[in-house]
């Protein structure tokens, strides 16, 4: 539907960004950290897209993007922001969309990024009780598999 | 603020509880002997249920890293293994992501075939799930009899794909095996046979007095927490709200063939009874329709072992709910980054949300009700706000204690046996004590 | 009532496996083999894997002109095959088929090494 993307280019001109087109209806908005809020809260009062479908984490090399994926009908919306390395500090989205909680704990455990105002931030939810406090978080490109089971014990037997 | 020591201790035990983990990869029950870890602490006043704490994540198996370093086809045979029951459609989510980086189109044929498959895989777990239900109620005459059924569309997909559950069917841009000659008729024949077993277990939910007890008024939530708390598929549907990917977003042969979406208004666990067995009906009407209707063609495009650099997501619905995929390429024979979303992990606040206020009992139907893609209850742990008591139950003596609540006067021979469990349950509260 | 009747009158649906055989469809995916004659060595099926079953074993060298080529044939732990039919779609020698057979459990794992292909 035209009418949401032209909706939603006005919003991204708002807070300085513009809207790219993927392959079929899907768009996506890259948004900086200090204006994530007012935008999500545009998409989901606004727009009325309600549905959030999960909040995936890319390593980038020296960012961590965190994308927040949103249904209606036909469009895919998937925004996108950014947060450095060295500070993974991010704002939480849940007092406007309060079903993203257990997706940016699972963002937690994964990728090390703290989300400020998750009532639940410091909970871990996949990783195991004694996971060791210097091991790096699991799906960054840096943490090898075979490193991780060597620390947490899990030797595989080779043929 | 002054408190009393009934409510400091009412708090308190609210903040031993750390709510924690939660399944990145829920994966299903392939048998239902196999059990699935997980466990949750309950918070009760008396038999109320106040607050509950899940923790899952003993399956995680770490998927998502392992994608990164596979080729593409390889990943395809990986995630079909997430979940028994839903394999189809994780693998079909997941080509459906890559296909739209390709720019190569699916042939129509193999988009029908891919219904055709999906439609009997929804069949299957639908009639599992039905079985689950009456297992749990107490009533496993229903569960006999409902897996029973549930052959027929197992030897039936068998006859198309070769295997009973991970069916290996889906390619990038198209399926690998075409329809067998002659089965056109078969499977006409045996979805009316299974249109009219779910017509039989419709009644038989409505009139059983043992269905209707353990499932009438139970389970209940509003449209608006389950929508806030983004809930899918059927337990989206069970309020109300029609929200539907068949629908909404059509993928595969779905804006081709006739859709029946199914929504109820009250949103209790016997109204959830009836839409999972409503949808069983339609999806043997759409599966007797792409049957005949079905198109001529090739059912394959071939496509390079190198993916162009782009990311694409999709989502498809499986029988438990929405599936997304979200898949990132920078140009190489092995993606970046693969996400995918489980159903069950989008509906668990909502199901947390059910559970409240509810007695012990009933655990075993809600958690259930909302046919999780983590299984069974194996271990649980309660504590009793008001005497201060903890004890540990597994689910079978969970499942007789429901069971000894709802229907006390069962047959002496019966009653033996689940005083035997009882006197297991008593001195095991005496020891933990 | 009816159900009752209905149901003593069909045949039972559990079958008497193991004292009778199974019933299998055309389709069924068991145990993998191959035919060894027509194996070239290409790796193509040790490439497409994905439970990474098949390893290439080096059985040395044969003069072609007056070149030296290596020469490899398919190792298969049929341990970890999944049963697939990767391998069968892509073998372009057709030496690979997936049998009916799937009693394959065995206290041994060195039984379910295929090595015909390797043995000379």
């Amino acid at each position: 539907m035209s009418e949401t993307v032209t909706k939603l280019e006005s919003y991204a001109e708002e807070v300085g960004t513009k809207v790219t087109a993927l392959r079929k209806n899907e768009n996506i908005v890259e948004v900086p950290q200090d204006k994530l809020k007012t935008f999500v809260a545009h998409v989901v009062n606004d727009l009325h897209i309600r549905h959030l479908m999960t909040i995936t984490g890319l390593d980038l090399g020296e960012n961590l993007g965190i994308t927040y994926h949103f249904s209606l009908e036909r469009d895919t919306i998937h925004v996108r922001s950014f947060v450095p390395k060295t500070k993974p500090v991010a704002v939480s989205i849940v007092d406007i969309v309060p079903g993203a909680i257990l997706y940016e704990m699972e963002l937690h455990d994964m990728f090390g990024i703290e989300f400020a105002g998750n009532p639940w931030k410091d909970q871990k939810l996949l990783l195991p009780d004694d996971w060791p406090a210097d091991l790096p978080p699991p799906l960054l490109k840096t943490s090898k598999a075979d490193q991780i089971r060597k620390r947490l014990g899990l030797e595989v037997e080779k043929k | 603020m002054s408190t009393s020591p009934e409510q400091q201790r009412r708090e308190e035990s609210a903040g031993l509880m750390e709510y924690s983990t939660e399944s990145l990869v829920p994966f299903g029950p392939i048998h239902p002997a196999l059990k699935e870890p997980e466990y949750f602490k309950l918070v009760l006043e008396g038999e109320r249920i106040v607050n509950v704490i899940p923790r899952i994540g003993y399956v995680h198996r770490g998927l998502e890293k392992a994608a990164e370093s596979r080729p593409w086809v390889q990943n395809m045979y990986m995630f079909e293994r997430t979940c028994g029951i839903c394999s189809f459609v994780h693998s079909l989510c997941y080509g459906q992501a890559v296909e739209e980086l390709t720019l190569f189109q699916v042939p129509k044929r193999a988009k029908y075939i891919r219904t055709i498959i999906a439609e009997m895989e929804r069949i299957h777990s639908h009639l599992l799930w039905v079985g689950l239900m009456g297992h749990w109620a107490g009533f496993d005459t229903l569960f006999m009899w409902v897996w029973n059924d549930r052959e027929v569309v197992l030897d039936l997909v068998e006859a198309i794909s070769g295997n009973r559950v991970h069916k290996s069917m889906n390619a990038f841009c198209g399926v690998r095996r075409d329809m067998p000659e002659n089965m056109k008729d078969r499977i006409v024949e045996r979805m009316k046979f299974l249109t009219d077993r779910a017509r039989y277990y419709r009644e038989v939910i409505d009139t059983e007095e043992t269905m209707l007890v353990r499932t009438e008024n139970i389970g209940r939530v509003s449209q608006d927490t389950a929508e806030k708390l983004c809930a899918v598929g059927p337990m989206a549907r069970y309020v109300g709200l029609r929200q539907d990917v068949r629908l909404n977003d059509p993928y595969a042969a779905y804006d081709e063939v006739p859709l029946d979406i199914v929504t109820t208004t009250e949103g209790d666990v016997h109204a959830l009874l009836r839409l999972r067995l409503d949808e069983l009906v339609a999806s043997a009407n759409i599966v007797s329709y792409a049957v005949e209707n079905l198109p001529d063609g090739p059912i394959r495009v071939k496509v390079p072992p190198v993916i162009p650099a782009g990311e694409h997501s999709s989502h498809c619905e499986a029988p438990r709910g929405e599936i997304f995929y979200y898949v990132k390429s920078s140009g190489g024979r092995t993606p970046e980054r693969v996400k995918s979303r489980q159903p069950t992990m989008a509906n668990l606040p909502t199901a947390l949300e059910m559970l409240k206020g509810q007695t012990l009992a009933d655990i075993p139907i809600v958690l259930t009700a909302i046919d999780p893609c983590f299984g069974c209850m194996d271990r649980m742990s309660f504590y009793d706000t008001e005497t201060n008591r903890r004890w540990t139950w597994s689910g079978e003596e969970l499942r007789q204690y429901g069971v000894n609540h709802y229907f006390p006067d069962r047959s002496k021979k019966q009653r033996g046996f689940t005083k035997a469990i009882d006197s297991s349950i008593n001195r095991r509260q005496r020891e933990s004590i | 009532m009816p159900e009752m009747f209905r149901l003593m009158l069909e045949k039972p649906t559990t079958e008497a496996y193991p004292f009778k055989p199974i019933q299998l469809t055309e389709r069924f995916r068991g145990k993998l083999d191959i035919d060894p004659a027509k194996c070239t060595g290409c790796q193509v099926c040790a490439l497409v894997c994905p439970a990474a079953v098949i390893t290439m074993v080096d059985l040395g060298t044969r003069k072609v002109g007056d070149r030296e080529l290596k020469v490899r044939r398919p190792l298969f732990d049929l341990a970890s095959c999944i049963s697939c039919g990767e391998c069968v779609d892509n073998c372009a020698f057709n030496a690979l088929q997936l049998t009916k057979q799937f009693e394959i459990a065995t206290p041994n794992k060195t039984d379910l090494l295929m090595n015909k292909a390797v043995v000379k």
